[in-house]
């Protein structure tokens, strides 16, 4: 096999003239001849502090720029300019005889820039990461005997009943037709089941902590921690897939914050995992095509809420590991449940659905709902702005797919 | 006076080293690109009266008989300083201001913007004032009736009633002081940057309530955080404290120096002394607080014995003189800004011991972006121009 670093140049352009460095005067010509300094040493042969010194001057002077502002605001330019940072810092570790741990934060380097850049170069920080996950995962087959799988204690959660005049209905394999009739012209919600059989991520390689962790262990991805977004104590913060499921999953440090990897579009940074899902056909039924679907992954462990909220597009939620309990409320009642004030939360009621304070939202019990117990194979249908509170019951991956 | 800078010299805005010009490949060149001892600025004949800096180049501003501006950094010919166009035609001008992409200059009867992007001969743009008196130059970003920015419309007016004595622009919001010592702010206030409590923007000028009944004398704003110096010599501190830019304790820095004690032992930076800060506090007995953003004013406590006099922030670092002449600097040092030899951030304020080991008094203190200028009188000479103290 051919060394990582030549595996990476044989991907860069081949020389520094056919090198890309086009932006518009929104990005200073000091930050552009920074980025030709950069892109000079990419091709020199030499290897020093330097590199990487520049790389990361790139890297701070764009986290500014994409910090000011709203991040609607930032311009793209910025971006752009973020993921060239990384490439050159990849790059730079990557030169010469990289160690595990450099090959480690190259892979997360890479990942940086897909998560906060824009694509570049036929977005070459994806082919990149690839590459390097081969490299990775080459070091771990040896040490794999060593992790021994351990059950996950599955503590006995608030399961409640679900009562049969308020369930969700469910539907085998609706035709299109019948889907389109019944349901989503009326919105109506409603569970479709054997739609999903097909997916390898249920049958192939079932979805598992092991697979996760062989196909995106060393991927960074961002984490929300605490019970609800709503919450005073709430936060965000990027782990890598590994550390996630050590801490939030396995619970190795016996921390009591929840965390929940939710509604990140986990299958564009990882493509692997793209391919043991399927997009719905009944999506078709959408005026949107194919590329305006947003795919969401929501992983988590048991106990991750989501308070109730709407959403402005059509949503299909799928389960694949794990069971949920929903309720759902119409948008025509909204009035009863109680929307925050702020611009920030309109969409998301103050109610505690499960707990609700009556004294303060005294209209909310009269609200009619459904509920349901999502399980694994089971689609939700959640038509546009349908109010949903989704709690897990123990480990937990669905997929939500938004379409219009 | 004397001017030393140390921090970000990527474009030699602080000294020009060869290596750095040609573009050469060598093993020291993260000290050219990080200067981490206080370095002399180049002296010429007329002498430096103040400084601005953005993040890739220097304006010394020099008054005097001839006076002008000249620039150190990025687009500059480098080998001498002081005799670029610029120089030329800014003969006569007072203040200049400069931005990533502007320099403006402020002359007796007019203001020139001039667009560093462009080689042009002429000023971008340029508006009329009313000849100044010598005594009441423009004091830049204020220009009579409004002030100035980096970027178009370049002016924007300023309603009279609020008196302005002196100003400061930080990355998206506005800093003011008033004749009769308040503050007003405005802008993007996402991280706290305002100071009133909310992380709500502000299309006007709108006080602090918070320091109401509090004179303040100076005001000062970084990339997205502001700090003012009260009558009394009190640094008050608001906005975002990602760096320890605030002198509060940052988790950010916290976690940041545990990973690199535990990462990489030893073989961190070449010759650089990295020796903790006198790291664990009193953390160990009780939980620790860490503050993020702090959407109001909170008051510092710099040095106890000393009051500050003047304050300079640069996009996420902090910089204050005390009035005995000594310099603190607290924030992102991570490009020697902090002037402390190190590369090491600090959510504390430090002495910057250099000029206290070289019996220098710092007398003024201007930061860029990543790096930080600071003005000198040596000890002696200062005692001896004072006549009251006149050695006998």
């Amino acid at each position: 096999m051919a060394s990582l670093w030549s595996q990476i140049s044989a991907i860069l352009p081949f020389s520094e003239e056919q090198f890309p460095l086009q932006f518009t005067d929104r990005v200073e010509s000091s930050v552009l001849e920074m980025l030709k300094r950069c892109r000079r040493q990419l091709y020199s042969d030499t290897t020093s502090a330097s590199h990487m010194l520049n790389a990361q001057i790139i890297l701070d002077i764009s986290w500014e720029r994409l910090n000011t502002g709203t991040w609607r605001q930032v311009d793209k330019e910025w971006r752009r300019v973020y993921s060239y940072g990384c490439l050159f810092k990849v790059a730079a570790l990557c030169r010469g005889n990289p160690s595990e741990g450099e090959i480690l934060q190259a892979v997360r380097t890479c990942d940086m820039g897909l998560l906060m850049g824009a694509a570049i170069m036929d977005n070459i920080l994806q082919v990149i990461v690839r590459i390097l996950q081969r490299e990775t995962r080459k070091s771990a087959k040896d040490d794999s005997e060593h992790s021994q799988v351990k059950r996950i204690k599955i503590a006995s959660p608030h399961v409640p009943v679900i009562k049969e005049e308020l369930a969700v209905p469910r539907i085998k394999c609706p035709s299109l037709e019948s889907f389109n009739t019944n349901y989503l012209l009326p919105l109506k919600p409603v569970i479709l089941e054997g739609i999903i059989d097909h997916w390898p991520a249920l049958n192939k390689h079932p979805w598992s902590i092991e697979y996760l962790r062989s196909v995106a262990g060393c991927r960074t991805v961002p984490v929300e921690v605490g019970s609800r977004y709503t919450d005073e104590d709430w936060s965000q913060t990027l782990l890598t897939v590994n550390e996630f499921i050590d801490r939030y999953i396995l619970n190795k440090d016996e921390g009591k914050a929840l965390g929940y990897l939710a509604q990140h579009q986990l299958f564009d940074q990882i493509p692997e995992l793209k391919e043991d899902i399927r997009l719905p056909d009944y999506c078709c039924l959408g005026e949107g095509d194919e590329d305006n679907i947003t795919v969401n992954a929501w992983f988590g462990p048991g106990g991750t809420v989501s308070p109730l909220h709407q959403d402005p597009q059509q949503n299909f939620l799928a389960q694949v590991v794990g069971s949920k309990y929903i309720r759902l409320y119409s948008p025509e009642d909204t009035d009863k449940l109680y929307p925050h004030q702020s611009q920030l939360l309109h969409n998301t009621s103050q109610v505690e659905v499960e707990n609700p304070d009556t004294e303060r939202f005294p209209e909310f019990a009269k609200a009619p709902y459904l509920e349901c117990m999502l399980q694994p194979g089971d689609v939700l249908f959640i038509p546009v702005r349908h109010w949903h509170y989704v709690r897990s019951l123990q480990l937990s991956f669905s997929v939500s797919f938004w379409w219009s | 006076m004397r001017w030393f800078g140390f921090g970000f010299n990527a474009f030699g805005q602080i000294c020009v080293r060869q290596k750095l010009v040609k573009g050469e490949e060598s093993g020291d060149a993260v000290e050219e690109v990080k200067v981490i001892n206080p370095t002399e600025l180049r002296a010429d004949k007329s002498g430096c009266s103040h400084i601005r800096a953005s993040w890739s180049r220097r304006a010394s501003v020099h008054l005097g008989e001839d006076s002008c501006v000249s620039l150190a950094g990025f687009g500059t010919s480098n080998s001498s300083e002081s005799c670029d166009t610029s120089t030329l035609e800014s003969r006569g001008c007072k203040d200049a201001f400069i931005s990533e992409s502007h320099l403006t200059l402020a002359f007796p009867d007019r203001i020139e913007f001039w667009d560093l992007q462009k080689k042009e001969k002429t000023p971008s743009w340029s508006m009329e004032i009313k000849p100044q008196s010598e005594g009441s130059a423009v004091n830049f970003p204020l220009v009579p009736g409004g002030y100035v920015t980096s970027k178009p419309p370049f002016y924007c007016p300023l309603s009279p009633h609020l008196k302005a004595r002196s100003m400061a622009l930080g990355g998206e919001h506005a800093i003011l002081l008033t004749a009769t010592g308040a503050v007003y702010t405005w802008g993007q206030g996402s991280h706290g940057q305002l100071g009133h409590g909310g992380l709500t923007s502000e299309e006007e000028p709108r006080a602090v309530e918070a320091l109401w009944g509090m004179p303040m004398s100076s005001v000062a704003s970084g990339g997205w955080h502001s700090v003012c110096i009260s009558d009394g010599g009190d640094l008050y501190v608001w906005g975002w404290n990602e760096s320890g830019q605030l002198g509060l304790p940052s988790r950010a820095l916290r976690k940041a120096s545990q990973e690199k004690s535990s990462q990489l032992t030893g073989e961190l930076h070449q010759g650089v002394n990295t020796s903790p800060s006198k790291e664990p506090q009193e953390g160990e007995k009780h939980e620790e607080v860490f503050i993020s953003i702090q959407a109001f004013p909170a008051l510092m406590d710099v040095t106890p014995s000393c009051e500050i006099r003047t304050v300079s922030c640069g996009s996420r670092h902090t910089a204050a003189i005390t009035t005995t002449g000594d310099l603190y600097t607290w924030g992102w040092g991570e490009y020697g800004q902090l002037g402390h030899q190190t590369l090491i951030s600090s959510d504390e304020p430090q002495r910057v011991e250099f000029f206290r080991l070289e019996r220098m008094r710092v007398v003024d203190v201007v930061c860029g972006a990543w790096n930080t200028f600071a003005a000198v009188v040596k000890e002696e000479v200062a005692s001896l121009k004072n006549p009251t103290e006149s050695p006998r």
